[in-house]
């Protein structure tokens, strides 16, 4: 429905008057169908901008949330995180989380979902797709919880099962132990994070033209060189998305890690957003957590842009 | 998309939001001290909030139905409860200091946690309504209000008192033909005995970090003299150099190897560990007195099959072999609320010996700290000799990671967990928490 702008202008006490009136008017007219737009954009600013400048004041500080006595003191908590061990451990276990994520949750994902969606039964499609997706159904938190007796040492599913097959040599506290924490931490966020990135990758392969596989077909093209030369070049833009999505989730991880092992043992499983909340909530420094929020903030904005600048240069059009 | 990734980063909310605050709000707490008058004219009007540490479900009845007796004794006046469990309140808590919303009425530690509140003029000096001479402070443990004492007054009220024991199976110690050990060493045999009968010795999980913390502070209270101690804890004369830090830290390594699950109890929780002591499948679990209940509530383990004794003490033990850890645990008085008189009132009516009873008696098992406000005929026999031993010792060692500043607190949790798993030596835990107390000065 058409808007009558000129009617409200009209309506808000102006008059036009003598030529250059129906300009004012108009000029009224395209401010006054833009205060939705003002509203909505002050909105964003105070509820998103400002937070993150706010955070960078914030992180120039140091506080005692107890007393509420601020001091300036520059750049000395961003000094400290290049001296805080902890913080290239979190930073190296972030790594790891969006290194395996992309393999499992952007490649592997990418594979299963071309083959559920090769499947000429629409009955089975429908069915895997399912299948795959129901972990993602599950909250994150209760996920945690479930993995956490999966992994508990000897009595849980894991280790028990390894005994079964013979390989009781294998089993280990998962959680427990400096070595292998944060990698059942990870491997419990692929088995819930595999079938949501399936769905999104079958979605993007259902859009492609039938036309384009037939004619591969007719040219004697076979299942992989249609992958390879049909597939992943017209599901880019949904690749693009996807990395970007699950290296900037792996920056943000932080529920799973509290709920498994809060950072532990010995802080072998901390990642940024648990060392972030460690500082400002446990060990009262919020001018330190807010700078370890800042170098999260820094890596994901970063990784955005690049991957958004590169799948720019490759984009394909139909 | 380049809105999305600005968007995604807001998932920090809470921490930017709480840190926002907590930099630009300043005047919703008291700046100055504010003391309690013990001849103010209480307004039976109004709300008055409680943030409690008894959210477990078998604890949460407690102050409900404190609340709803005062409420229908006062019908002006509603009490609004916050509930929080062990873990969670200490998050709550600070995430509520941070953004000047403490209730009129709020859960405590004794030692550094409660101190900031009291550095921070957040907490109502009481001295004038609970001090060894006034009616209230006659109804309550002298020693246990005490331990509220911060620059000579006092700011806490307490609830019920805790202290750590070995909680032990009779049957499983029978079976192996095991009795109450009376030393470290005695302890150590009895766990290898009771592993050859095809138990664990000592359930143990250490998820948390924290349950190591306790083992630890009782070996320290054995190993390293009280005065030590109480230097270490403050952090401007803290050095920690007493030889009897690591003399603990080697026993306490000894104790989990040869009497739990050793390195794997990193992975493991409190409650699991909880759970498999009372299901039967370890014989010793080391726990708060306030658990003796929970330990025989709906497991295998019968109250009469349940035994208990304090951590044994080591040979040549250079600290105080007659004190136990343990600390009561309260309440204070928000500086910033509306109606304090209220509020004092209201905690008057949940010290009450009539509460203190129903508190100290199952399915709750938390010993009072009021006067007369246990009955031995409605309580666990456990908890009733739990009590005299409190009573008999001579010193209360604090728990480490309240006694402590937050950052050494933080060095022992990790640097325990690290020991357990095999990863740093006690020399190496010990110049962690030398680290972390020079730089909390």
């Amino acid at each position: 429905m058409k808007q009558d702008y000129k009617g409200e202008a009209a309506k808000a006490g102006f008059t036009l008057r003598g030529k250059a009136d129906p300009d004012h008017a108009g000029m009224l007219a395209t401010l006054l169908s833009l205060r939705w737009v003002f509203i909505a954009f002050v909105l964003i600013l105070w509820f998103v901008y400002y937070p993150i400048i706010d955070n960078f004041v914030v992180s120039t500080k140091s506080q005692d949330i107890f007393t509420g006595e601020t001091a300036f003191i520059g750049l000395d908590n961003y000094r400290r995180l290049q001296d805080d061990p902890i913080v290239w451990t979190a930073m190296l276990n972030n790594t790891l989380y969006a290194v395996i994520s992309i393999i499992f949750q952007v490649f592997g994902a990418f594979v299963l979902a071309a083959i559920i969606e090769g499947l000429d039964n629409e009955k089975w499609r429908r069915f895997w797709r399912a299948v795959y997706f129901i972990p993602s159904a599950i909250s994150i938190t209760v996920t945690g919880l479930l993995f956490y007796f999966i992994y508990q040492p000897d009595i849980g599913l894991l280790d028990s099962a390894l005994t079964q097959i013979g390989l009781e040599n294998w089993s280990r506290a998962w959680l427990g132990e400096e070595q292998t924490a944060i990698y059942a931490i990870i491997a419990m966020s692929q088995w819930q994070g595999f079938g949501y990135s399936t769905l999104l990758f079958g979605i993007a392969i259902q859009k492609i033209p039938r036309e384009l596989y037939d004619a591969a077909i007719m040219d004697g093209a076979g299942t992989w060189r249609r992958l390879w030369s049909i597939t992943m070049p017209l599901t880019r833009e949904m690749t693009a998305l996807m990395v970007i999505v699950t290296i900037t989730g792996a920056f943000q991880v932080f529920n799973e890690v509290m709920v498994m092992t809060a950072g532990g043992p010995n802080n072998s499983s901390q990642v940024l957003g648990t060392w972030l909340y460690q500082q400002g909530f446990i060990e009262n420094d919020f001018g330190y957590g807010a700078a370890v929020a800042s170098l999260i903030f820094v890596i994901t904005l970063l990784t955005g842009f690049g991957q958004l600048w590169y799948t720019k240069r490759r984009r394909v059009h139909l | 998309m380049k809105s999305n990734t600005f968007l995604s980063t807001t998932s920090l909310a809470s921490f930017v939001a709480a840190g926002l605050i907590a930099g630009g709000a300043s005047a919703a707490w008291a700046k100055d001290p504010v003391v309690a008058d013990p001849d103010a004219k209480v307004e039976y009007s109004g709300t008055v909030s409680i943030l409690t540490k008894f959210g477990l479900q078998q604890l949460s009845p407690f102050f409900v139905n404190v609340a709803k007796e005062y409420e229908k004794l006062h019908p002006g006046v509603k009490v609004e409860l916050i509930q929080e469990s062990d873990d969670s309140v200490k998050g709550k808590t600070k995430a509520l200091v941070a953004s000047n919303s403490l209730p009129d009425i709020y859960f405590t530690w004794t030692g550094s946690w409660g101190e900031n509140f009291v550095r921070g003029n957040r907490a109502v000096d009481l001295t004038e309504v609970i001090g060894p001479n006034t009616a209230w402070g006659k109804e309550l443990a002298t020693a246990a209000v005490s331990a509220f004492q911060y620059n000579g007054k006092l700011f806490g009220i307490p609830l019920y008192l805790d202290a750590k024991f070995m909680g032990y199976s009779k049957p499983l110690f029978e079976k192996a033909g095991v009795s109450e050990p009376k030393s470290f060493d005695e302890l150590l045999s009895a766990c290898a005995t009771l592993r050859k009968s095809g138990v664990t010795p000592i359930s143990f999980g250490n998820k948390e970090g924290w349950p190591a913390v306790h083992y630890a502070g009782q070996l320290l209270a054995y190993n390293v003299p009280q005065a030590t101690l109480e230097k270490d804890f403050k952090p401007a004369t803290a050095d920690y150099t007493d030889p009897g830090y690591i003399v603990s830290l080697t026993q306490f390594k000894q104790l989990i190897d040869e009497c739990s699950d050793g390195a794997g109890t990193n992975g493991s929780s409190y409650a699991s560990a909880l759970q498999q002591f009372s299901n039967a499948k370890s014989a010793m679990y080391y726990q708060e007195i306030i658990e003796f209940d929970q330990s025989t509530a709906d497991g295998a383990l019968k109250r009469e099959d349940f035994g208990y004794f304090k951590l044994p003490a080591p040979k040549d033990a250079k600290g105080d072999v007659k004190s136990i850890e343990g600390a009561p645990e309260g309440y204070m008085i928000n500086a910033a609320s509306k109606n304090i008189p209220l509020a004092i009132d209201f905690m008057k009516f949940a010290t009450s010996a009539e509460n203190g009873k129903i508190l100290s008696a199952p399915p709750y098992g938390q010993p009072s700290a009021t006067v007369g406000g246990y009955s031995a005929d409605t309580m666990n026999p456990a908890v009733v000799g739990g009590l005299k031993i409190i009573a008999d010792s001579s010193y209360l060692m604090p728990w480490l990671d309240t006694a402590n500043p937050p950052r050494v607190a933080a060095a022992w949790l990790s640097g325990l967990q690290a020991l357990i798993g095999g990863s740093q030596t006690p020399e190496q835990v010990m110049e962690q928490v030398k680290k972390a107390a020079a730089s909390s000065k």
